[in-house]
């Protein structure tokens, strides 16, 4: 067989579609099996435009010019289905005549497999975003059971270990008669209220760097200088005291229900941790914390009463009346006094 | 409540959530999309080729079939996305499809799920769980 015979059945056997081209009249000379299958067998004197007849001629001959090489795509319908057929045209030369050389690529397949995967694309990035939003919902959750370096800690190590804190103030308050106004009331008006209130407190915490820990019943307790360390602990919590006592007054003022409450302050050391395995919450433990909860009982309706110990802290910024010293249980005996609203606040207090 | 949310919330750290809430898909069980996208692909030639039911498909372009077809059988087989039953009467409302073609394309599908090898308890489910979508992908007076 000469080197002829053998090219042609080359051509011949290949799963590429082959047309060769004259090129002076675009006349198809020969093609293979795959191709006549895509576009049919050619006629004797059949021209590519007539045979592919979305081609540009002029688009494959500056190609050709150009870079030597045309690449395009045909979709012809085969039964149902589009079929997506790869065209690259190139030039070739022999005995004196110039030729193209038309190769047909069937990448329908590869087109489906491209869909397929933007089509699962889709579905598996809005599905990570909704795990991402999911995520998020349940960190929102968690945070609002422990402080942040709490939760990171719990996050990264799955436990959190009790952390000493040498010092840190606490605000603890109670309502005058809750048990009472709880008897005599429906249990959902009482949640309302206890809600709408402690829900301002939790604004307010915040905007004073404090923590809330823990509401129990009526009672909030909330602290500052943990679990990050703060220098101004102590103003803290006598801020957020003071304006709870102001939120309360303005809040009597329009609502059907009246609260009074007792305020303790406290200071000192406490460990913080997360308490119980399956019920995980967050809670603060110490001397600042008792005597916090201890202030607040001796503390008459609407006032705010914290040890002397914090008087260095609190002198500038609020006005202080000594109560004397009180025997406290478990403490003995110390010195107190009450703490209001300094100058400066109340004067801005009157003007709103 | 809190222990479950805070377990689903570490499953989520790991990306695991799929995994944890449906155990035992079958999306993730025959090895998820690498293994399905061979069942789309045999599914979709299967149903252009019907002769059936491959004309109603016939002027859809191949994406927009694909598209529809990957999310089918990923929501059939429990994977990571879910056909609301009005999505699935919106898709199909102007085919005018008959029972029939219905029995047919079910027919094509789990000859397609048998055919890849899933094991027949499996076929069973899928089976099941597009005939419950039955009264979706029909038209409301189909015959």
């Amino acid at each position: 067989m000469s080197i002829t015979a053998i090219n042609e059945q080359l051509l011949r056997a290949i799963g590429v579609g082959i047309a060769i081209v004259r090129c002076e009249d675009l006349q198809i000379l020969f093609t293979n099996a795959p191709f006549s299958e895509w576009f049919g067998t050619p006629g004797l004197d059949a021209t590519l435009p007539e045979i592919l007849q979305d081609i540009v001629v002029d688009d494959i001959k500056a190609a050709l010019h150009q870079e030597g090489r045309y690449a395009g795509e045909l979709s012809i319908k085969r039964k149902r289905r589009t079929l997506i057929i790869a065209l690259s045209i190139s030039s070739a030369s022999a005995d004196a005549q110039d030729f193209y050389v038309v190769e047909c690529q069937n990448i329908t397949r590869i087109r489906e497999l491209e869909s397929m995967i933007d089509s699962y694309s889709t579905m598996v990035e809005r599905n990570t975003r909704e795990l991402e939003r999911e995520k998020e919902r349940v960190e929102r959750l968690l945070l609002n059971l422990m402080p942040r370096t709490v939760y990171e800690e719990f996050k990264t190590f799955g436990v959190v270990t009790p952390q000493l804190y040498e010092s840190v103030s606490v605000v603890m308050l109670d309502f005058v008669d809750f048990t009472r106004f709880a008897a005599e009331h429906d249990p959902t008006v009482t949640l309302g209220e206890l809600n709408d209130i402690f829900t301002a407190f939790d604004r307010i915490a915040e905007q004073y760097g404090c923590e809330r820990i823990k509401t129990i019943g009526d009672a909030y307790l909330a602290v500052a200088g943990m679990p990050e360390p703060s220098p101004d602990h102590a103003r803290a919590v006598a801020n957020c005291a003071v304006r709870f006592i102001r939120y309360l007054e303005r809040r009597n003022q329009s609502h059907q229900y009246k609260w009074q409450a007792r305020i303790g302050l406290g200071t000192g050391s406490a460990v913080g941790s997360v308490v119980g395995i399956q019920k995980y919450v967050y809670d603060v433990f110490g001397s600042a914390v008792n005597l916090a909860s201890r202030l607040q009982g001796f503390a008459n309706p609407m006032c705010i009463v914290a040890p002397d110990a914090m008087k260095e802290f609190l002198v500038d910024e609020f006005q202080l009346v000594d109560l004397g010293k009180q025997e406290i249980r478990s403490f003995g005996e110390i010195r107190l006094m009450r703490v209001s609203p300094g100058i400066e606040l109340a004067r801005k207090a009157r003007q709103f | 409540m809190l222990s479950r949310l805070i377990y689903y919330y570490f499953r989520l750290i790991d990306h695991e959530l799929s995994s944890a809430v449906m155990a035992d898909a079958l999306f993730d069980k025959y090895g998820g999309f690498k293994f399905v996208s061979r069942i789309v692909l045999s599914f979709y030639d299967k149903v252009l080729d019907s002769d059936q039911v491959g004309d109603h498909f016939d002027g859809i372009d191949m994406p927009r079939l694909i598209d529809h077809q990957t999310k089918f059988i990923a929501s059939l087989l429990g994977g990571p996305i879910s056909y609301s039953d009005e999505r699935l009467k919106r898709a199909h409302a102007s085919l005018n499809l008959t029972h029939d073609d219905f029995d047919e394309v079910r027919r094509l599908l789990s000859e397609t799920l048998a055919d890849h090898g899933i094991e027949p308890q499996d076929v069973e489910t899928v089976m099941a769980e597009i005939e419950a979508r039955r009264s979706s992908i029909l038209s409301d007076d189909a015959s």
